[in-house]
């Protein structure tokens, strides 16, 4: 097994090297001058002669005039840097400069990571909660009024937009019953007694991006499960479960679920990898600093040094989570042999 | 199952009753919703970032400026601050301010404030440190001794002196004087340098100018970091209120008035107690005001939005004030190569669309016309207001007109160089210099060149703007009829820019003069300072100077003389070459002038004497207003 890994740990790195030069080269043949950018705010207030020398200053600073190559191995941390001479990207821990906000992309990306993570755990934990028991109550109960009832209520909130259902929810919730607030994360200008009263104001405010979130997620797994489910309650093993006389809800947990996981698995561990990854639609519909808005504020502006960072961060994520699934897959059904 | 429903049902009577404790702002907090979120820099001036809500909470935490923008955005010596400023032109053509400022002045902590925390900034930014930590700081171009400061060669800044402990001068370069806008060279706030540097410097002036002494970069970043972005009691400022808190999870910034604030020019002192800025969206800002998750919405320029905000006011809760844009949208032209090099050209382009029309649709109401490279809230504008209405060609909605124009100019053929008949394009005989590479041109048999009248037109996607232009100027059918067509190229605004500063650097067909018509928009400052903007040097062109390639030596001289060429102290002569530059622009036409809205403030019913105008923010105007009782 440890084998294994570090054979996986080597194709992820070549992985991410291609992946990071070819995003690298995808932002850089975007057509904008980001030291031109910079100073278009100054140009009324300069000579033209000053804003020439400052532009050239900043072109040079910034390595503009270099070859995409080199660009990208100063990125990497494989080429020395422009003004101290050292080696200091993203091999080194340095995940860039954000433009925009004009500060380092670790410290940009601190809080609304933590919002995110804060908000998915949530919802990911509502849905799975939901979704897998709803499923499976729909697979056994196939056919029934409850199953074909839940089958409808999925596929409206499967094809419905996500930002219709939170603008139809935030109408109720907010705006005609006033049981939620309608955006950000903190009551305006509240003065907290203690962390308890924080957490609460904040659950308060969270709790409608999160329902939003879990209802619109409701329909694809709980008809992801209820199909595994299906299939496997339609399996021989099954029947000679229930020839045994086992009772029936170990036939369902036992036998028919543990059968299912397989397939549902990869679904679940995508979900918590996720947890990572804002909703650019949810996070800008009610107010919350998020990763996804701060990746839409990031491309809006061209910030490429924040948005790429942000896209290594999740190459990385997703490249551990693809490890982690095909070792799952062993855990859940010892049939299945990752080691080769 | 059941038990499921049951735990959501007792969630949400729980929340229910949690929702009695949903936001209702208490009368004397502004809430204030910004849809530009808050980046989180409130470092001085723009010396890092340009983010407008960062600018408007450094403008309420920092004041005490020497000369400061008045209600008409004129600039005016701040009496709070400065107890005497005079100034004298020295004879190397430089010119010297000397500033005494008042005594008993201290910042939010109680710290006196001196002549060193107006002079250090300066200091600072005619120093490469600056450049060194990433701050866009240009001071070294403009104080003498600035640049040998920046270079090394000089150990002080010989343009910067602290005279005593109330008293400096600064001495700006020669090439920069005279500027009738030189007020704004001693326009400088003071801060506190130990917050913002430290402790491990100085400021000092040995009699040879003045330097920071120990001022390297390992010795100050770390301080100047966490001053840019600290929030709190120990954030040190000078202005009527302090920053207490910033969130940075919500984005949420808290104001609580500054005690210690001796009131700005006027010597107004703010009354409302607590202001909270919070982040608003487009989409969801009509019913978070409804909800009281806001009460204060800024600069709502959208005409849509603003007759939105007219439903929520009437239902009660809130009032408003309007002013007016300074500035607009337009349709700007290159003006060296293809049909719009020609003046009738651009006339007719004028005359086929009415603007009145289109801004009323546009705006909704919301917005009106002008004739000129003015904003209706200039101070400017106002003096001239007048003037500009009996002066100003309105090039009002008159195909005939254009039409007329265009034949007197010699687009009287058709392609094949018959004598134009209507349904078909006109063109015109051009000689190869005014040819150019131009795609559409047509040469007959006997060399004679024909340039149609087709105008390829940039347009930014997803612009409502474009899109109404399309209809009621590319594909009017008096357009069509005139023999002109407009053909609308939409393409994202990074592409657009490139293709309107002919930018190589991003490509080689950027360079090739390809769009002759492009619709973007402009904002003025109250310092209205066109320098530089129809200059001929192709090497300033090349830079991004004179963008609608019109060379024209009178307009060129009008607007350099206009403020290089007129002593600050002569508003007279300053106006004369306004007017003048006003009358030309009008008449040679390098842009239309397409709508300038109307915007509107919203803000709530308890909050008396607000009065916002264009050059007078919210940081400005909230300092009058007060909690009816």
């Amino acid at each position: 097994m440890g084998k294994y890994i570090a054979k996986r740990f080597a194709y992820m790195a070549l992985v991410f090297l291609i992946v990071s030069f070819l995003m690298y080269s995808l932002y850089n043949l975007i057509p904008s001058d980001p030291a031109r950018a910079e100073l278009e705010g100054m140009k009324q207030t300069l000579k033209p002669d000053e804003y020439e020398q400052m532009y050239q200053d900043l072109r040079a600073r910034m390595g503009l005039d270099d070859p995409l190559v080199i660009r990208y191995a100063r990125w990497m941390g494989l080429w020395p840097d422009v003004e101290d001479q050292g080696f200091n990207g993203l091999l080194q821990g340095n995940f860039g400069y954000s433009n925009f906000f004009k500060n380092n992309v670790i410290e940009v990306i601190k809080s609304p990571m933590s919002n995110t993570i804060f908000i998915n755990i949530f919802s990911t934990i509502a849905a799975l909660g939901i979704t897998i028991p709803l499923g499976i109550y729909c697979a056994v109960h196939k056919g029934k009024k409850i199953d074909s009832s839940v089958q409808v209520v999925t596929m409206v909130g499967y094809s419905m937009p996500i930002y219709i259902i939170a603008l139809i929810f935030m109408f109720f919730f907010c705006v005609f019953w006033r049981i939620f607030p309608i955006s950000g994360t903190k009551t305006a200008g509240a003065i907290y007694a203690n962390d308890w009263e924080e957490f609460v104001d904040m659950f308060r405010h969270i709790c409608l991006p999160v329902i939003v979130m879990t209802f619109a997620s409701l329909g694809g797994m709980t008809r992801y499960v209820r199909s595994a489910m299906i299939d496997a309650l339609s399996m021989d093993y099954i029947r000679t479960a229930r020839a045994k006389g086992l009772k029936e809800k170990v036939v369902i947990y036992s036998h028919a679920w543990r059968n299912a996981l397989l397939p549902i698995v990869t679904s679940i561990i995508g979900w918590f990898i996720s947890i990572f990854s804002g909703s650019v639609i949810i996070e800008n519909t009610f107010s919350l600093n998020g990763m996804g808005s701060l990746y839409w504020t990031g491309l809006n502006n061209l910030d490429f040094e924040l948005v790429l960072a942000i896209q290594m961060f999740y190459t990385i994520v997703a490249l551990l989570g693809s490890l982690i699934m095909d070792i799952s897959y062993g855990l859940v059904d010892p049939r299945v042999r990752v080691d080769k | 199952m059941k038990k499921l429903l049951s735990l959501l049902l007792a969630v949400a009577m729980l929340l229910s009753v949690s929702a009695a404790f949903a936001e209702s702002a208490e009368k004397g907090t502004i809430i204030y919703g910004s849809t530009t979120e808050i980046g989180g820099d409130f470092a001085p001036g723009a010396w890092w970032t340009n983010n407008a809500t960062d600018n408007m909470i450094r403008n309420l935490t920092n004041d005490y400026a020497v000369t400061v923008t008045d209600q008409g955005g004129a600039y005016v010596v701040n009496p709070t601050v400065c107890a005497d400023l005079s100034s004298v032109v020295n004879p190397d053509g430089s010119k010297t301010f000397t500033v005494k400022i008042n005594e008993g002045l201290v910042y939010n902590n109680g710290d006196a404030i001196t002549a060193k925390d107006f002079v250090w900034p300066m200091v600072f930014s005619c120093s490469s440190v600056a450049t060194e930590v990433g701050a866009k700081l240009t001071g070294y171009m403009t104080y003498v001794g600035g640049q040998d400061f920046y270079d090394g060669a000089a150990a002080a800044v010989s343009g910067i002196r602290l005279i005593d402990d109330y008293t400096y001068s600064i001495t700006i370069v020669a090439d920069k004087i005279p500027y009738f806008f030189d007020m704004g060279y001693v326009s400088d706030m003071p801060f506190s340098i130990k917050y913002w540097l430290g402790d491990a410097v100085e400021l000092k002036d040995d009699g040879e100018g003045a330097y920071i002494a120990g001022l390297t970069k390992d010795a100050v970043s770390a301080q100047l970091e966490y001053a840019r972005f600290n929030a709190g009691e120990d954030r040190v400022s000078a202005g009527p209120y302090n920053l207490v808190e910033f969130d940075k999870a919500a984005l949420q910034a808290t104001f609580t008035i500054n005690q210690n604030y001796a009131g700005n020019f006027e010597g107004q002192k703010p009354s409302i107690e607590k202001i909270v800025v919070v982040r608003a969206e487009d989409a969801t800002w009509a019913d978070a005001i409804k909800t009281g998750a806001f009460n204060f919405y800024d600069t709502i320029t959208d005409g849509a939005q603003v007759n939105t905000a007219l439903d929520i006011i009437e239902a009660g809760g809130f009032d408003y004030v309007e002013f007016d844009r300074p500035g607009y949208g337009m349709l700007n032209f290159q003006c060296d190569f293809g049909p719009t090099q020609f003046e009738a050209v651009r006339k007719a382009v004028a005359l086929l669309l009415d603007r009145n029309e289109f801004a009323n649709t546009f705006c909704l109401g919301w917005g009106g016309v002008v004739n000129g490279p003015y904003g209706t809230g200039l101070w400017q504008a106002q003096e001239a207001e007048e003037w500009l209405e009996v002066t100003l060609n309105t090039y009002s909605y008159d195909p005939a007109l254009a039409a007329e124009i265009l034949t007197q100019d010699g687009w009287i053929y058709n392609a094949d160089g018959s004598e134009w008949t209507e349904g078909n394009v006109r063109h015109k005989k051009v000689t190869a210099v005014e040819a150019g590479d131009y795609v559409h041109n047509v040469t007959l048999a006997d060399g004679t060149i024909l340039m149609p009248l087709i105008i390829e037109w940039s347009s930014s996607e997803n612009n409502s703007v474009s899109e109404l232009l399309n209809v009621m100027l590319a594909q009017s059918e008096a357009t069509k009829a005139t023999g002109m067509v407009i053909n609308q190229n939409v393409m994202t605004f990074t592409e657009l820019i490139n293709y309107y500063y002919r930018d190589g650097s991003q490509g080689e067909k950027y360079l090739v003069p390809t769009y002759g018509m492009f619709n973007l928009a402009t904002n003025f400052t109250p310092a209205y300072d066109m320098s530089y903007e129809w200059t001929q040097d192709p090497d300033l062109v090349a830079q991004g100077y004179n963008l609608n390639r019109l060379y024209n030596d009178s307009l060129d001289a009008l607007s350099m003389n206009m403020v290089y060429g007129t002593e600050s102290t002569d508003p007279e002569t300053y106006m004369a070459y306004w007017k003048a530059y006003i009358m030309l622009w009008n008449d040679i036409l390098p842009q239309i002038p397409l709508y300038s809205n109307v915007y509107i403030t919203m803000y709530p019913d308890w909050l008396e004497g607000y009065e916002q105008d264009s050059f007078w923010d919210f940081n400005q105007a909230i300092l009058y207003a007060t909690v009816a009782e």
